[in-house]
């Protein structure tokens, strides 16, 4: 089923320099589909726009059938819609933790025994359940970007929106924070958009969409984007360091069989030989 | 600043701790009228108040050196103050003949000195048993009232905890910008006045960047999470009113029994 | 410059009982001069505070340790620690944070104005146009700028610029190519090794990028809890497998895929480098092949 439609998208900041013209995409409920582009693609624009933070300058984007950008739907999206940020320190309000994931359902009324509710489940839902009283200024930043997505799931959400939420992270907490986005979209069946510039993570993905100066310019699963070696090059972008040495070695006449995306994939593809 | 306790909570597992802050709040306040209710010169209620605090100091299981440690914050006030009554009181006699200090003066200097410190001591209390967070949480419960005539408690509690969150992000940034300034040579703690404000705004520039990137960005983060001001939103945090709370009215009320009682006697 | 630490020990709000952390724990470290040295470990592992001791931003008190850098003694309350920093520059996580100034060169000349407060103006913009230079911007046509008013990527590299602009003879580096994207990357490991090969002499990089290590530098050294467990060159450190793992740390890809061959019986005799792999991959199983075909 289709959840997310977008059509024809189109969107400037300063009505000089458009961030975003025409894009064109779906995304299937259930999907985990990754986004990347270099610096000043649009992706992050991408981002905002899918949960009405922004309103398109021209075309439509729907969620679940609602227009998004409509003031009178804008909360029906921003629940359906969850957004995590690239700093875990500016996307927190409060001091505790239990708080912090209180803030989204007690801004939609949902009644205190409810949230009660929704907080276990969230936070055990990102394996933070052992942190309800702890103060997020203490934690590291995989465990504060994990408490900034239980704060998303409080919200009950259909698709997670990660805007670069990795990018601040030490290898442990990016670890820590794309298995718990794996398991959500595994368990739970939470469709993710994953904004990113770490080719390791596009690999998780079902499918890549590739933008370039406010352009869809391809769409495919990652085996079929990293086969564009050159053309990513071309647009400030490079494959998994994997992908790359399994190319390198068919260009030395080394016969890889396999697809290889990650590490593992070229040890086994190795060990083959 | 960093030795200084005055407001600085100390962790601990107490029924102090653990009382409402509301009424935490408004036992303090009932604690400084009753210190400002002894009557001049009666220093038998400054006993009952200190053996007040005394109590409250170790029912809290805090140290008494960290509560004592307090008054440094306002030392030079009390000092200021008993000075000034030493020097200039002329009401009484002098304590030698032909000396500037009277026993009035001297009276009234220890009768200043002993409410200030108290004062800060209860306030101290307060600080030191009560995270920042609760005490902005029992200000709240507080104003609640307010909303009759249309002040903005909801919004008002939402600023007070968002800068109480803000505040340890914003010292490790400071911290950070200014190691990385004077690795550039920068200078902040020599010359006149003017040169240190000057030298300051290599770092208020990029704090005050920053801080405005943080609260875009909080905005678009509490955005996306449906915030939309204090209409039909519910509460998660409750602070009832238990057991602790009750014995802590008792206990202020004899208090202040103790002191107007013991402002019949004098010594 | 050479670089002594023994036994350095550093205590974080060590009044306060109940918030202290020890953060160094008897650092005993030697970076000799001319390294590209790295400093790898967990995040909590002492590594940002030891090389903020390196130029006086942490202070050394007696009975911590020793600390030598070239002929400043750290552990001596006299040390000039403006002439210190001098000589070893700093490059935060994150750098872009620390401009302020009205525009790029008057952001890149502070620096070089505090250090050298008698310089001739002529000199300085001579050194400010080099400094922008080398880190890959255009001198005429952003000294006017507002550095507010750059791209990220450009912001960082002004930041950069304002750091070596005082050519400091050991370059230190907490996370510099933390948020880059993979082209950015490269691009600022090109820069380092161009500064290497001028007046920069002691590179000292603090990094969790494994595969970054792997392939620039000259010597690493493992923090672990305050402690240095582990300095050698990089392909000493990551032949510690089971130590690498214990710390919670990953190994280069190379070294990752070397293993797998190992258990299948192939020994590969290349260093760290992705060149030198394939190359070795290549030369094996073309052997192979030629055995094969015989």
């Amino acid at each position: 089923m289709e959840q997310i439609i977008a059509k024809d998208l189109y969107f400037t900041y300063d009505k000089q320099t458009p961030a975003l013209k025409g894009v064109n995409f779906t995304v299937q409920k259930g999907e985990y589909v990754a986004i990347i582009g270099h610096n000043g693609s649009g992706k992050s624009t991408l981002a905002r726009l899918l949960n009405g933070l922004l309103t398109p300058t021209l075309g439509t984007i729907t969620v679940d059938g609602i227009v998004v950008g409509d003031k009178k739907t804008l909360f029906e999206v921003r629940k359906r819609v969850g957004v995590v940020f690239q700093n875990p320190d500016n996307q927190m309000v409060a001091s505790i933790v239990e708080d912090e994931v209180a803030f989204g359902p007690e801004n939609l009324g949902v009644p205190r025994k409810e949230i009660k509710e929704r907080i276990d489940f969230a936070l055990s839902a990102v394996g933070m359940q052992d942190f309800k009283r702890a103060t997020p200024s203490r934690l590291s930043g995989g465990q504060k970007q994990r408490i900034a997505i239980a704060g998303v799931l409080a919200l009950k959400p259909d698709v997670l929106v990660l805007d670069e939420a990795t990018a601040m992270l030490d290898p442990q907490g990016r670890k820590e924070v794309l298995s718990t986005v794996q398991k959500l979209n595994k368990e739970q069946g939470v469709t993710v958009v994953a904004i990113t510039h770490y080719m390791e993570e596009v690999t998780k993905a079902d499918r890549v969409i590739v933008l370039s100066d406010g352009e869809m310019v391809f769409t495919g699963t990652p085996k079929e984007i990293f086969l564009k070696q050159k053309e990513l090059k071309n647009l400030g972008l490079e494959v998994p360091l994997a992908v790359y040495i399994a190319q390198k070695l068919k260009e030395q006449g080394v016969e890889i069989d396999g697809d290889v995306l990650t590490q593992s994939d070229l040890a086994e593809a190795l060990c083959k030989l | 600043m960093k030795d200084v306790t005055f407001g600085q909570y100390y962790p601990a597992n107490s029924i102090v701790h653990s009382m409402n802050p509301a009424v935490k709040i408004l036992l303090t306040i009932a604690y400084i009228v009753a210190v400002f209710m002894v009557k001049q010169f009666y220093f038998l209620g400054f006993a009952a108040c200190l053996l007040a605090v005394i109590l409250i100091t170790i029912l809290a299981k805090i140290p008494f050196l960290k509560v004592l440690k307090s008054v440094k914050a306002v030392i030079f006030f009390v000092l200021l103050s008993a000075i000034l009554q030493l020097l200039f009181n002329k009401n009484g006699t002098p304590l030698w003949k032909g000396g500037f200090i009277t026993d009035v003066g001297l009276l009234t200097a220890g009768f200043i000195t002993a409410r200030i410190v108290l004062m800060v001591l209860g306030a101290t209390l307060l600080t030191l048993t009560t995270s920042p967070v609760d005490l902005a949480d029992g200000i709240e419960t507080l104003l609640f009232p307010l909303k009759l005539i249309k002040f903005p408690v909801h919004e008002f509690a939402l600023i007070m905890s968002i800068a109480l969150r803000f505040i340890p992000t914003l010292i490790d940034e400071t911290d950070r910008i200014i190691k990385a300034q004077k690795a550039r040579g920068a200078d902040f703690d020599s010359g006149n006045i003017f040169k240190r404000a000057k030298a300051l705004i290599p770092v208020l520039i990029p704090l005050l960047i920053s801080s405005f990137r943080r609260a875009d960005e909080l905005a678009d983060a509490m955005d996306a999470r449906c915030y939309a001001g204090s209409k039909k939103r519910t509460k998660y945090k409750k602070t009832p009113f238990t057991v602790s709370d009750f014995f802590g009215l008792v206990f202020m009320a004899g208090l202040i029994v103790g002191v107007v009682f013991l402002n019949g006697f004098i010594i | 410059m050479q670089i002594v630490s023994k036994d350095l020990v550093y205590t974080y709000s060590e009044k306060a009982k109940a918030l202290a952390f020890r953060a160094l724990d008897g650092v005993t470290l030697t970076i000799p001069e001319g390294e590209f040295f790295g400093i790898i470990g967990q995040t909590g592992s002492g590594k940002s505070t030891f090389v903020q001791h390196l130029n006086g931003l942490i202070p050394t008190k007696e009975g911590n340790g020793q600390l030598l850098v070239g002929e400043f003694d750290l552990t001596d309350k006299n040390t000039n620690l403006k002439e210190l920093r001098k000589k070893v520059g700093m490059v935060f996580q994150y750098p872009e944070y620390q401009l302020f100034a009205e525009t790029v060169f008057e952001d890149v000349a502070f620096g070089l104005k505090n250090f050298y407060p008698d310089l001739p103006q002529v000199d300085v913009e001579d050194r400010v146009k080099q400094a922008i230079t080398t880190v890959g911007l255009d001198y005429d046509k952003i000294k006017e700028k507002s550095p507010f008013e750059l791209s990220g990527g450009q912001k960082r590299r002004v930041a950069i610029a304002g750091v070596i602009v005082s050519r400091p003879e050991v370059l230190v580096l907490d996370e510099p190519v933390a948020g880059l994207d993979p082209v950015g990357k490269r691009e600022f490991a090109r820069l380092l090794k161009t500064l290497h090969a001028t007046f920069v002499k002691t590179v000292v990089i603090v990094s969790h990028d494994m595969d970054f290590v792997a392939e620039y530098c000259s010597s690493v050294a493992v923090f672990s809890k305050g402690k240095v467990v582990k300095v050698g060159t990089p392909k000493q450190v990551f032949e510690d497998r089971v130590g690498m793992r214990e710390m919670g740390l990953d190994i280069p890809v190379t070294e990752y895929l070397k293993d797998a061959l190992k258990e299948k019986g192939v020994i590969l005799d290349c260093d760290l480098s992705v060149e030198s792999f394939t190359k070795a991959v290549a030369e094996k199983f073309a052997k192979n092949k030629g055995e094969t075909d015989l």
